[in-house]
């Protein structure tokens, strides 16, 4: 039988997690790539506000019309693409949209998840009901068209596609956590706090919050991805980014000459988002073998 | 033609550019001068709705009207077709006498009595523009008389209402005799003969109409060139075949240099039968020219780079296959548009004048592989007023547009006052078009040369267009296909009665240039209306609310046993003349 996670416990499931995954060298590896991805898209939105601020064009927008096309050399790693821009400082600069466009939507979508999951699990009744009818309705939408909708009506643009991500792919996490909430509320821990006089709120976000935190965590590691992913798609399709570099819109370009072997483009930007979907993925796996203790027994039952 | 809406236009140009290539597609066959060929499905026969070019085309086989654009002639002029000379015009331009030629016969069809075809007459043409006027018709072409014949807007607005009948008389439509035709105008239309070449005006028998009724749309008797022989299967296949009492016309005898004469003087059509495929698909259509079974075919963007060389000839692979190139001038103009009423580009000519030169025409038409030339006015090539000697006065110069940037205020492209860099939007209409996009990031580079900044926006069709005819856009990228070969059609753009939500969309204003327009929308074709002409295209070059891009070239390709080909901005009519040799 597993015994609850006490309140106390928290503090070394942290520790206990980190040690498990540092002996996964998988995970490390990937974790790796993410810092390392994590840096550079540091370093491209330092050179993005560089000359933003300085109101000169960055070197990744400087068209150098007779270079165009040309292939992969010292100057240019990865080549020029049609207008003889540098394929590889575009990649870069995607790397930026990417973790913008990863990190803006969690922060719209992890509050909304949280706090809706939170208030239908822990009140039930009614709320729960209004939230369950919410979120059912939020998932009965085909996904890419909801998003579609509301990058037009918010506009084009990083604002329009991170709300339209955030706003649609909170209803997982939502779920999950409300589930969890369900099983906190009546447990021996919330029964005293609320004894005590705690109120409903602290409750909720300072004593059972922090026990069904490794979800949120787990959620943002696998969301991350697939936000990326969406966002690709949505430049591609030209409802995406505009003005700046975006895997997409690299993507998008590079397909109208790419039957005449100008493979770079392509190459790069596809190149740069497998890496850094792969690594999430697998190490969004492993974070999660490592914070869920379920999984965990069940892990240390099979070996 | 301040009565154009700019939406149909965009239609228009549209249609256009999709069917220029279905239209000049041709498949000889092996002997006896019969074509193969392809083609969009074809809604019917009925020249009143005939909006798109794949119609015009397949109406201007069988029906015809009073004139036609001369074949080989550049620039575009009329000639009679049906009527037997040029219209005679009174002294103050209101009235149009028209001789219709003797002897025309319709096709033979059971709708005449005994099957025999009757004699043209200028009731036809009478009978077949009220057909136009009457809205129970749905007709897609009663602008080019809107608000111009006298009495016949009274017709068109009383159809509406009531059941109007065609033995009605309209005041400005008058039959003199048998042969003759009079029309009254309400001011001054010297467009009038380009309108009267256009398929909507063509003559269609009353007895075919009241015989066929709602299936007249399938049943065409016309006095053109060929007659429908086959058309069971529409989508499928159309045949033609030569009509039997044609009136006899003959092949042109003089051109430009360069152009298929060989038949000069001989009689017209060369071909007995035209069958034509609906293919439907551009690859299809490319693989059965490629097989030798389609005499033309249009270039597509997809394809361009493995047909054409950098240099912009055939690759050796057609070019041994005999396979020939032609390229052409389309009356077209691209340009970029400023706002005039915007703050900031609307006022500041040196501004304007600054980004003309700024923009470097020699890279974006590289861009476009080399399928444009440079345009230098609004006045396209093939147009009287059209003056490919005259240079641009604000042509690519980054030093010129450098001081012209200092002279405007902006030293560097940067605003004195906030010390910040001067940033324009430009909307765009085709948001998914990669190719597009790209090109706005090549426009935003040359302005970044000069220290501006160019942001791109970009809208679906219909947002874009709500924002021109709201005077919202700063600045925008748009182009105009001619509708008929007379620079009025173009300068009407910069007249400020035309302004948005009319098509002057740079909401251009400028009373000079007003007062020459008002002169020369009534003037005939004359060397002082051109020159009057190129005044005003001198006026817009010099005050530039438009930054003129390119006019684009039309390219196509066509097999070696298609002869006289010639390729035409109006090519609806020209089938007639080619000829198919023996394939070898």
């Amino acid at each position: 039988m597993h015994s609850p996670p006490m309140p106390l416990a928290s503090a070394s499931l942290w520790t206990t997690a980190w040690q498990q995954l540092r002996r996964n060298r998988l995970a490390m590896v990937c974790l790796g790539i993410i810092v390392f991805y994590a840096l550079v898209a540091v370093y491209a939105e330092g050179v993005y506000w560089f000359y933003r601020l300085r109101q000169q064009t960055p070197p990744y927008k400087v068209v150098e019309f007779e270079s165009r096309f040309a292939q992969p050399s010292w100057r240019h790693p990865l080549g020029t693409d049609s207008l003889g821009r540098d394929v590889f400082r575009q990649v870069v600069q995607g790397t930026r949209i990417a973790f913008e466009v990863g990190i803006l939507t969690s922060l719209i979508a992890i509050p909304i998840a949280v706090l809706l999951g939170a208030l239908a699990g822990y009140f039930g009744k009614r709320v729960d009901d209004l939230i369950v009818w919410l979120y059912t309705v939020f998932d009965s939408i085909p996904g890419l068209l909801f998003i579609l909708a509301i990058a037009i009506v918010v506009g084009k643009g990083l604002l329009g596609v991170c709300l339209g991500i955030g706003l649609t792919t909170w209803v997982g996490l939502c779920r999950l956590i409300r589930g969890e909430y369900i099983k906190h509320r009546d447990r021996q821990y919330v029964l005293a706090a609320r004894v005590i006089g705690v109120s409903d709120w602290a409750i909720m976000f300072r004593h059972i919050l922090p026990n069904v935190l490794h979800l949120v965590i787990i959620s943002f590691s696998l969301r991350f991805p697939g936000a990326i992913l969406t966002e690709v798609v949505l430049s591609y399709l030209g409802v995406g980014v505009q003005g700046e570099p975006s895997w997409g819109i690299m993507i998008s370009d590079a397909k109208l000459r790419l039957w005449q072997g100008h493979w770079w483009e392509l190459a790069g930007a596809t190149t740069a988002m497998f890496f850094i979907v792969l690594a999430f993925n697998l190490f969004g796996d492993a974070l999660r073998d490592a914070l869920d203790p379920k999984l965990r027994t069940a892990e240390a039952k099979t070996a | 033609m301040c009565c154009f809406r700019p939406l149909l236009r965009v239609v228009a140009v549209l249609l256009a550019a999709m069917g220029s290539l279905r239209v000049e597609a041709i498949i000889p066959a092996r002997q006896n001068a019969a074509f193969y060929g392809s083609t969009e499905r074809i809604r019917g026969f009925d020249p009143v709705q005939t909006g798109d070019t794949t119609s015009a085309a397949a109406v201007s086989k069988v029906y015809e009207g009073l004139y036609e654009y001369k074949y080989l002639a550049r620039p575009y002029a009329v000639r009679p077709l049906l009527a037997e000379a040029l219209p005679e015009i009174s002294a103050d331009a209101l009235t149009y006498t028209i001789r219709i030629r003797r002897g025309v016969r319709f096709a033979d069809d059971p709708c005449f009595p005994g099957g025999k075809g009757r004699e043209l007459t200028a009731e036809d043409f009478l009978y077949s523009w009220k057909r136009l006027a009457d809205t129970r018709n749905r007709s897609t072409g009663y602008w080019i008389f809107e608000g111009r014949i006298v009495g016949l807007d009274e017709f068109h607005k009383r159809s509406i209402k009531e059941k109007v009948r065609y033995d009605e008389p309209v005041e400005g439509l008058q039959v003199l005799d048998r042969y003759t035709l009079q029309i009254k105008l309400t001011q001054p239309y010297p467009q009038l003969i380009w309108v009267l070449t256009m398929t909507y005006t063509f003559a269609v028998p009353r007895e075919a109409v009241e015989y066929y009724g709602e299936e007249f749309l399938n049943h065409p008797v016309g006095t053109g060139p060929f007659v429908v022989a086959d058309w069971r299967w529409r989508n499928y296949r159309i045949v033609y075949a030569r009509n039997p009492n044609y009136h006899g016309d003959t092949y042109p005898t003089e051109g430009e240099p360069g152009d298929p004469l060989e038949d000069a003087g001989q009689p017209i059509p060369f071909l007995n039968r035209i069958t034509e495929y609906v293919v439907g698909d551009d690859s299809t259509e490319w693989l059965m020219f490629l097989s030798g079974q389609l005499a033309a075919s249009g270039i597509s963007r997809n394809n361009f780079d493995a047909v054409i060389t950098a240099q912009k000839d055939l690759t050796p692979e057609l070019k041994v296959r005999g396979i020939r190139l032609y390229k052409s001038p389309r009356m077209y103009t691209t340009y970029l548009g400023f706002n005039m009423d915007d703050p900031v580009v609307g006022k500041n000519q040196k501004l304007r004048q600054a980004l003309a030169c700024a923009v470097d025409i020699e890279k974006w038409i590289a861009f476009y592989n080399h399928r444009m030339v440079p345009a230098t006015g609004p006045i396209p090539p093939g147009v009287a007023g059209y003056d490919p000697a005259q240079p641009s006065p604000y042509k690519f110069d980054l030093d010129r547009a450098r001081r012209l940037l200092v002279e405007a205020g902006y030293p560097g492209g940067k605003d004195p006052q906030t010390g910040s860099r001067l940033t324009l939007t430009m909307e765009i209409g085709n948001a998914s078009d990669p190719e597009t996009r790209q090109a706005a990031d090549l426009l935003a580079s040359f302005f970044d040369r000069i220290g501006v900044e160019l942001k791109p926006s970009y809208n679906n069709w219909p947002e874009f267009l709500k924002k021109l005819e709201r005077r919202q856009a700063q600045m925008f990228q748009l182009g105009w296909l001619i509708d008929y070969p007379d620079a009025e059609n173009f300068l009407q753009l910069f007249y400020s009665k035309n302004a948005s939500p009319g098509p002057n969309h740079c909401n251009y204003a400028n009373p000079e240039f007003d007062r020459l327009y008002e002169q020369i929308r009534v003037m005939q074709d004359s060397p002082e209306r051109t020159a009057i002409y190129q005044r005003m295209a001198g006026l817009v070059v010099e005050d530039c609310p438009w930054i003129f891009l390119t006019h684009p070239l039309s390219f196509g390709l066509f097999q070696p046993w298609l002869k006289n080909f010639k390729p035409s901005d109006f090519p609806y009519p020209n089938m007639k003349f080619y000829k198919v040799e023996r394939h070898p």
